[in-house]
């Protein structure tokens, strides 16, 4: 997957170039609009990431290239404004999601996967990882071929897990993708133990390996 | 009372002194001026009578000269001053008696002294001031009538464009994009109170902006070096060296950065509420959004062993959805939050109220004070925003949050 990163907070930037340039994936990034709309006309992506806040002009503008131009990069908005306004005006002008600062660096991963995977939902509507396969248009998982039968949860969690695969997630990064951040999980995160322990023993008992490793009290791992 | 009223009642009042005083004065000046007349009219008598006397050279007889009487009296004084005076006046016409006016004098014929005196009739002078008191009466009524239709119906017309400039900053919204526009009126007075709340909106139209843009600027200042310190850690738990001492430590800092970026978020939207920045009002079913918060809240509820008992009614509200789900997380949270495990929450939603009832603990909350901003019991994990939210959300929308304890059970109580 090639993914163009458009921010200008430097720091910021590096962890989310550094974050996504795993597995093959070819990340680039820039910092202010100008350079963002020459790189655009010059190269193809599969995902562009968007600050709105940029030094030398609104994010839109980019939106607005993509659209005139008939590209088809798919867009995730991070802005740290949380007003509605931006979020529908951001969806409506070809947006494909909105993630509000701060984020955890794994909600970024899994939200850019699944904009890309409703990019190419035609040619590859199946996630294959290892012996799990996934319909994520059905929302079907097969492991060896067996289906199981996941909750809502547990399925938005194998997702997750698999999009941030090899990389600890701390369970405030999981109780956020689950429950989203309006709700005030009042840092009791035992609940997840539930969900994790159900999801993994389901996949143990469909003859899946063994994938979640338990980071201390920190979070989970998905080996990959 | 209208403005038009006051003056109505102020310009009578005034009205009716000025002419009652002018009145009085008008009536005793006519008296006087026909008094005068009389008199002149009666010494003129007296000097023809003197002369009758004179010429005559004989005793004076009564007569009756116009129907004037003329009276001589022999008298032994030899000084009597002239005088003039009111008294009856007999008219052998009509036989009765009348208002009349007389002279006296000394009228001097061969050393014998007589006392001349001259009675005219009033009559006509009475009857001159009664015509000129009608008059003057319809005439004040008249101007009473006139200034009373004039004040109501021309002061009206004149304060139309007053009426419309109201109307329009009644209407005014700050949300809005349309101006105050104000129409254009001849008179000086309102075209400069247009020009002056055209001024002011505008003004105050681009303070808004001003400040919705701080609001907006605030929070990305904001957001972006939390964003920042998350992905940090987000990077740094990749680390496999970490021992289980750090990663608590890491833990720890990530719950401060969540409490961080939710009072931040928490303060923002206080102040656009404060601002009455948040318009996006949309028909909800409470009911729906009840179940669903309940279904959403339900594995917290879990973890404390917790149960909902509902009985909700259908209800509709015009309000944000955003605002709604603010408000009931907050609530459920709080009623989750302090209640003892194996404990209950009661939810009843009619077309009056919405009641969330809570098993906690045995002891009451400070009503005046769990609203107030930072107020939290000591052992609560929250951001101490969550019941101001709460009642700011309540006072936008115009209704009224109580809080109650009676023997375990803690209530909110939200009236529409």
């Amino acid at each position: 997957m090639k993914i163009l990163v458009i921010e200008d907070e430097q720091s910021l930037r590096e962890n989310i170039t550094n974050y996504l340039n795993v597995d093959g994936n070819i990340c680039e990034s820039c910092s202010a609009l100008n350079s963002a709309l020459q790189k655009l006309s010059d190269y193809d992506y599969d995902c562009v990431l968007l600050d709105i806040g940029l030094p030398d002009g609104e994010g839109f503008d980019v939106l607005a290239y993509l659209r005139t131009n008939q590209k088809n990069e798919g867009v995730l908005i991070i802005s740290a404004r949380n007003s509605l306004e931006d979020k529908l005006k951001g969806l409506d002008v070809g947006a494909d999601d909105y993630l509000t600062k701060p984020f955890h660096l794994a909600e970024l991963k899994a939200r850019l996967m699944a904009v890309y995977r409703r990019k190419t939902l035609n040619t590859n509507n199946k996630l294959i990882f290892n012996e799990i396969t996934i319909d994520v248009q059905g929302r079907t998982v097969e492991v060896n071929e067996t289906a199981i039968i996941l909750t809502r949860k547990e399925y938005d969690m194998l997702l997750y897990f698999i999009a941030n695969k090899g990389k600890v997630i701390s369970k405030n990064a999981i109780a956020e993708h689950l429950w989203g951040d309006e709700m005030d999980m009042h840092d009791n995160f035992d609940f997840i133990y539930t969900h994790i322990k159900n999801l993994r023993r389901k996949l143990l008992d469909a003859g899946g390996k063994d994938y979640l490793t338990s980071i201390y009290g920190l979070g989970y791992k998905f080996i990959g | 009372m209208k403005l038009s009223a006051h003056y109505t009642r102020t310009s009578i009042y005034i009205t009716l002194t000025v002419l009652l005083a002018g009145a009085v004065i008008y009536y005793f000046a006519i008296n006087y001026i026909a008094q005068q007349q009389l008199d002149q009219g009666l010494q003129q008598q007296l000097s023809e009578a003197e002369e009758y006397v004179r010429s005559s050279n004989h005793d004076p007889q009564q007569y009756d000269l116009d129907k004037d009487h003329a009276v001589f009296i022999r008298t032994n004084e030899q000084e009597l001053q002239k005088r003039f005076f009111d008294t009856t006046y007999f008219n052998p016409k009509e036989q009765r008696k009348e208002a009349g006016r007389a002279v006296e004098d000394l009228v001097k014929l061969k050393d014998a002294n007589y006392k001349v005196v001259i009675t005219i009739s009033r009559a006509g002078q009475k009857y001159l001031i009664e015509v000129i008191t009608i008059i003057t009466l319809a005439l004040l009524t008249g101007l009473l009538l006139v200034l009373f239709i004039t004040n109501k119906y021309m002061l009206n017309g004149l304060w139309k464009p007053f009426q419309l400039t109201l109307k329009e900053i009644k209407q005014f919204n700050i949300a809005d994009v349309d101006q105050f526009k104000g129409k254009p009126s001849k008179v000086e007075e309102f075209a400069e109170l247009n020009e002056a709340i055209r001024e002011m909106s505008l003004r105050v139209t681009h303070d808004y902006l001003n400040l919705k843009q701080f609001t907006e600027n605030a929070s990305h200042e904001m957001m972006t070096p939390l964003a920042v310190v998350t992905t940090k850690l987000d990077t740094l738990i990749q680390d496999e060296t970490l021992n289980a001492e750090q990663l608590a430590q890491i833990t720890d800092i990530y719950s401060s950065i969540n409490k961080s970026s939710r009072l931040n978020q928490s303060l923002l939207l206080l102040a656009k509420l404060e601002n009455k920045l948040i318009t996006d009002e949309v028909p909800i079913n409470l009911e729906v959004v009840l179940s669903e918060k309940m279904l959403q809240f339900q594995e917290l509820m879990q973890t404390k062993d917790l149960s909902f008992k509902p009985n909700l009614q259908p209800k509709q509200v015009l309000a944000s959805k955003y605002l709604i789900d603010i408000l009931l997380n907050n609530l459920f949270s709080n009623a989750i939050r302090h209640n003892n495990p194996g404990g209950v929450i009661i939810i009843e939603l009619n077309r009056e109220q919405l009641s969330i009832k809570n098993t906690g603990a045995n002891h009451s909350l400070n009503e005046q004070l769990i609203f107030e901003r930072f107020q939290k019991g000591k052992e609560s994990q929250g951001t101490g925003l969550g019941l101001t939210l709460v009642k700011n959300i309540c006072q936008h929308y115009g209704y009224t949050i109580h809080y109650n304890y009676e023997s375990g059970w803690h209530t909110f109580m939200l009236i529409f």
